[in-house]
């Protein structure tokens, strides 16, 4: 069926690992410069007729990266844009349109982390001939903070001040405070050209936005909307590559046609929401396809409304825990694909905690935990205590069928230990609205990625503050409280040393393991797709779509 | 004759606005809307999806709403979508093709056949051919086109190979086959529902026309078969099979939608669900607007036609 | 969903008998109700017959075809018996294409024989709601309202109902504009009875031809409508299995588990086939004509 899921793994920016530790001198300081040195080859390396398709399940829409779009949108940013900087798998930075990524070593960045030099590498020109230069950059710096503009983020960008052009390929800034995922904000900063503005009334129907000028290694030619995006390479690109003529982005809703597509060969590469799982078995022997396995920051749970009288106690939390079959869930309706994990922070973070008690199904000890706290079963076989009922409904996306298979799953094992869990499935744009911004849930099956960048700060998602349910700002949706967790989420964002740091994340994870304000299944994995002959696509965690390094892509 | 068109414009005015008024108020009576899509991002707050959606102007009251859309539609402006901010009309405009290529092709193959089929059951009432066909025609009107587009896809595309199982056409490719070979297993699902209906419907309409005087005068003055049959049975069996074509019209729109989203064809039907699944309003009361218009003058241009080649009909 | 289409029918109210006759005597229709009434059976009976419950899930016999083991049908991706499921299913679609049945030919009903009583201003404004109605595909006037309503049985009756009862009003009001200059109307309005009186008491009964036929084409329509909407996961939510949930992501295993999508689609068009055969043979059983023919 079509499938109009949200982007259900949330923006981010990337992940670094370890290195986006910051050192004792704020900002930065142990960034990298450029592993890869790469530079600019001015080579029409494109093979004349080559042509890739790349197929996506959801259509992208929005091209001006500033405002609102989804994952799928970035797919297309990557092709036709650049940014400073970006992360390569490892973790580590790589300039794009810099010359050379800014670290405290090499003097971008200030010492104390408020002042921030970039030099841009020189001869970078639009897709349209003009030079890019500075002022563009600026441009697209101020572009998240203008008024009239819709825009997605202001995170980061509403710190910057004095944004000055020193000469046509440098410019310098300061910052109002240290802000670590700095760096991480400006490698999802895709730069665009200032002069395709000019004139403009209404930025949010520009021209620009429909027919997008990049730097990057592809060029826009047309959109058949609804159907697929046709991208042309761009002779004079600054680095390496592109190294095929045409690119196709082609919107395939449906995953099953999107499979048999790429069986019969028409589809090159399979992008976002991928191969499924029911299918992994058939598809890693197809001759002449790669298929391979990969990880990604998203991860699934069954969250709670932590507001809700049924789970003010924690016996009934552990007990709905110990009752979700969580092997059989992964191994029979996902097909062993992902990895159970007993917390939110992705098991190659440097940050991630692996000695955390490990999840046990068993029904007895969650009828004795239940029985303990004194919730007795009434004439319906539905326990209660004190007038409340253990009866809640759970609501996911309507027609995710693997997660409609989920809670009918778990509907029978919480009936096994006396509680009673409805049904109420939302389409997307009612399901991620304010049903889910103000907590009027009682329970939700969700895939989040709550970490901005490779930061490990989760103070939006866990600090007490930030659910707007009780009157907070931020996404704290399971409305969870915990006096302790504020305490570490605080003093883990004014610690400096990376050591110090990974003692209180890890903490933070224990704590929230114990509490259980969702209950962790798994950290999701993704089967990808393509045809052997081609080479380039290679699973980052640290950037959220399979197109991140489209430069390097061969036929 | 002017008159009667004015009046029936008026008419299909009204029923427009009627239309219009009970998507508008159903759409934005729905709770979510078109940002919740964005909400699962990092760093996105209530905040910041409230000041998004007061310059989109989506917290105005309804009623305000209403009539700003209503007064920009009437000067020919259907609006932005919410997903990529292309006037709606464009949109529209981009995905009236596929569908309008599927429904004309379905209607070709159901019409031929269906009256074919038709005539012949009459002229040979109760013969087998005429029961098999009335049992064929029940079974068609009972299945549902979904499904049936499902096991055709079963069939033809899985276990046989012939056909492709969806989309419009081979990235690439382009060649004329190539969309033939996509076009087939959709059309022949939209055609089935079509095939029973005109078969019936012509028919009755050739038995009511076989027993009328003309006919006997027509056989007695010792006409050939084959000219009473065409000139005169066809002919005049053919006059009420127009109105049929413009009452089929929102029958064969929704079938589309199915037929659209089971072989992942990139026409209106799955615009349409694509665009209420994110809330982008503009573009579902866009299509809601078109296919009301198309089935309007769709009927209106039935009953024209009609008055123009039967002399008996006088509009008024 | 109409087939054949006939004139506006003169009332017969005292040839019923003759009616039924010539009803029980229509083959296709008899195989109709034959059909109606074995799946009817089936829903309510079979669940019994069956060992197994239409929600227990067990994930080891997934994915069971046909005749394995007591799945008669096999099983779904949960290892749910398809068999027990179908047959609920059953009972959740059917009542829902009675109920529709019943609030749509109501509606339809009502409005048909107010607007065919009252005649001029009130007709035009109703018979032009009933255009408004009719000229957007239903399907699309359905899914906006599935895509917000809260999807429950009773919820997804309703708003079937409120895109099927156009049929029967333009049928009540077509059949009672006819009726109403009659003798047996006049008399009526000479004795003063009142307008409700000889709207409800009078020309309504005498249109109850036309309307049971409309009506039995009803459920066969509301069928396959709820089939549609669950099919596109607007219309009922699992657990709780209708036919067309049934299917809603059957697509997916088309290849690899066929029978997910064949079994609740050959009961969906037994069900609907079964109904329309009935409404036909009721229609050439009110129709005088027919004898004819």
């Amino acid at each position: 069926m079509t499938d109009t899921k949200t982007s259900e793994p949330g923006f981010n920016p990337g992940r670094r690992s370890a290195l986006m530790m910051m050192g004792a001198a704020g900002a930065t300081s142990l960034v990298l410069p450029s592993m890869f040195g790469r530079d600019a080859a001015f080579a029409a390396n494109a093979k004349a007729d080559g042509k890739l398709v790349l197929a996506f399940s959801q259509e992208p829409t929005n091209f001006n990266p500033f405002m609102p779009h989804i994952e799928v949108d970035e797919g297309m940013y990557y092709a036709l844009y650049d940014t400073l900087f970006d992360f390569d798998p490892a973790g580590n930075f790589f300039p794009v349109l810099a010359a050379e990524v800014p670290t405290v070593a090499n003097g971008g960045i200030s010492a104390d982390g408020l002042s921030w030099k970039i030099k841009l590498k020189e001869g970078v020109k639009w897709h349209d001939g003009k030079p890019l230069t500075a002022e563009d950059v600026k441009f697209s710096l101020e572009l998240p903070l203008d008024p009239n503009l819709r825009v997605m983020r202001t995170t980061g960008y509403k710190l910057l001040k004095d944004i000055t052009v020193t000469s046509p390929t440098e410019l310098t800034w300061t910052m109002t405070k240290p802000f670590a995922p700095m760096s991480a904000v400006l490698a999802s900063t895709w730069i665009i050209p200032k002069h395709a503005f000019e004139g403009v009334a209404d930025k949010n129907t520009a021209p620009f936005n429909n027919a997008p000028i990049g730097t990057g290694p592809f060029k826009w030619k047309e959109r058949m909307a609804g159907d697929h995006i046709e991208l042309e390479a761009n002779a004079d690109y600054h680095m390496d590559g592109p190294f095929f003529k045409t690119l196709i982005v082609k919107y395939i809703p449906d995953l099953n046609v999107m499979y048999t597509q790429f069986k019969s060969g028409d589809v090159d590469v399979v992008g976002l929401q991928w191969i499924t799982p029911d299918h992994y078995a058939e598809a890693k022997d197809l001759p002449g396809k790669t298929v391979e396995i990969a990880g990604t920051g998203t991860f699934e749970s069954f969250g709670l409304n932590m507001m809700r009288p049924q789970f003010q106690d924690l016996a009934v939390r552990q007990a709905l825990y110990a009752a979700i079959d969580k092997t059989s869930i992964i191994d029979a309706l996902y097909y062993g694909i992902p990895r159970p994990t007993e917390t939110y922070m992705p098991q190659q973070s440097a940050y991630y905690n692996d000695a955390l008690p490990k999840h046990e199904f068993n029904i007895a000890k969650a009828n004795k935990l239940l029985d303990d706290a004194g919730w007795k079963k009434g004439t319906d076989g539905i326990r209660e205590k004190d007038g409340v009922k253990l009866s809640f409904t759970n609501s996911t996306t309507a027609g995710n069928h693997l997660r409609e298979q989920v809670q009918q799953f778990l509907q029978q094992s919480f009936k096994d230990i006396g509680v009673e869990m409805k049904i109420s499935n939302l389409p997307p744009a009612v399901m991620w609205g304010e049903y889910w911004m103000k907590s009027q849930f009682d329970t939700v099956i969700v895939g989040l990625n709550v970490l901005m960048g490779a930061d490990p700060d989760t103070s939006d998602y866990f600090m007490s503050t930030a659910s707007p349910a009780r009157g907070g700002a931020g996404q704290n949706n399971f409305c969870y409280q915990s006096a302790e967790v504020d305490a570490l989420l605080k003093k883990g964002g004014e610690t400096f040393v990376p050591e110090d740091r990974k003692a209180i994340y890890r903490k933070i994870q224990e704590v929230i393991r114990n509490d259980l304000p969702f209950l962790p299944m798994f950290q999701y994995a993704v089967c990808k797709g393509r045809k052997t002959s081609v080479t380039g696509p290679t699973p980052n965690v640290n950037n959220r779509i399979d197109s991140w390094n489209i430069r390097d892509w061969k036929i | 004759m002017l008159r009667y068109v004015l009046g029936r414009f008026w008419q299909s005015l009204v029923l427009l606005l009627i239309v219009s008024f009970i998507g508008f108020t159903v759409l934005s009576l729905a709770p979510g809307g078109p940002l919740s899509q964005f909400a699962l991002s990092p760093g996105m707050t209530q905040e910041q999806l409230d000041k998004i959606a007061t310059q989109m102007g989506l917290n105005r009251p309804l009623p305000v709403q209403y009539f700003d859309w209503l007064s920009h539609l009437v000067t020919g402006d259907w609006g932005r979508s919410y997903r990529d901010g292309q006037p709606v009309l464009t949109i529209i405009g981009q995905h009236l093709f596929a569908t309008l290529i599927l429904m004309g092709t379905s209607t070709v193959l159901a019409v031929s056949l269906g009256t074919t089929i038709g005539i012949v059951s009459a002229l040979r009432r109760r013969s087998v051919f005429d029961y098999t066909m009335t049992v064929f025609a029940m079974i068609a009107l009972s299945i549902p086109t979904f499904w049936f587009g499902l096991v055709a896809i079963y069939f033809f595309s899985l276990k046989l190979g012939w056909f492709p199982a969806g989309n419009m056409f081979t990235v690439g490719d382009g060649s004329l086959l190539d969309y033939v070979r996509h076009l087939v297993l959709p059309a022949m699902v939209l055609a089935l529902v079509d095939v029973a209906v005109w078969s019936r419907y012509m028919r009755t309409a050739t038995l009511n026309v076989v027993n009328q005087d003309f006919i006997r005068t027509a056989r007695a003055k010792g006409l050939s078969r084959t000219r009473i049959l065409f000139r005169h049975i066809v002919g005049n069996a053919l006059v009420p099979m127009v109105t049929l074509a413009g009452l089929q019209l929102p029958a064969l729109l929704g079938g589309a939608l199915v037929t659209e989203t089971v072989f992942t064809w990139p026409g209106m039907g799955r615009l349409f669900l694509d665009s209420l699944g994110y809330s982008d309003y503009p573009v579902v009361m866009g299509l809601l607007m078109t296919s009301a218009i198309l089935v309007l003058i769709g009927n209106l241009a039935a009953d024209l036609i009609v008055a123009a080649i039967d002399p008996r009909i006088r509009l008024e | 969903m109409s087939m054949t289409e006939t004139a506006a029918l003169p009332p017969r109210p005292f040839i019923r008998s003759r009616a039924l006759r010539r009803f029980l005597g229509h083959k296709l229709a008899m195989l109709g109700l034959a059909m109606v009434l074995v799946l009817t059976a089936a829903c309510f009976i079979g669940p019994h017959l069956l060992p197994y419950d239409e929600l227990y899930i067990d994930l080891r016999a997934r994915f069971a075809p046909p005749g394995t083991g007591t799945h008669i049908f096999g099983t779904d991706p949960l290892g749910r018996d398809l068999a027990a499921r179908l047959f609920h299913a059953g009972q959740v679609s059917m009542a829902i294409g009675f109920a529709v049945m019943v609030i749509a030919t109501c509606i339809g009903a009502v409005v048909g024989v107010v607007s065919g009583y009252y005649g001029g201003r009130v007709a035009a404004v109703m018979m032009r709601v009933v255009d408004a109605f009719l000229s957007f595909p239903s399907v699309f006037l359905m899914l906006v309202l599935a895509a917000f309503i809260k999807p429950g049985p009773v919820m997804i009756a309703l708003i079937i109902s409120a895109t099927s009862w156009m049929e029967v009003a333009r049928i009540v009001e077509a059949e009672v504009k006819s009726l109403r200059d009659r003798d047996f109307v006049q008399a009526a309005r000479m004795l003063g009875l009142s307008g409700r009186w000889i709207m409800f008491r009078e020309l309504l009964p005498n249109a109850i031809g036309p309307i049971i036929v409309a009506a039995t084409l009803t459920v066969a329509r509301a069928i396959l409508l709820e089939a549609y909407i669950s099919f596109l996961g607007y219309g009922i939510q699992p657990p709780l299995p209708s036919w067309g949930n049934m299917l809603n992501g059957a697509q997916q295993y088309l290849q690899s588990a066929p029978w997910l999508a064949l079994v609740p689609g050959i009961a969906i068009t037994m069900a609907v086939t079964g109904f329309n055969f009935i409404g036909d043979g009721l229609r050439d059983a009110f129709d005088s004509r027919t004898d004819l023919k």
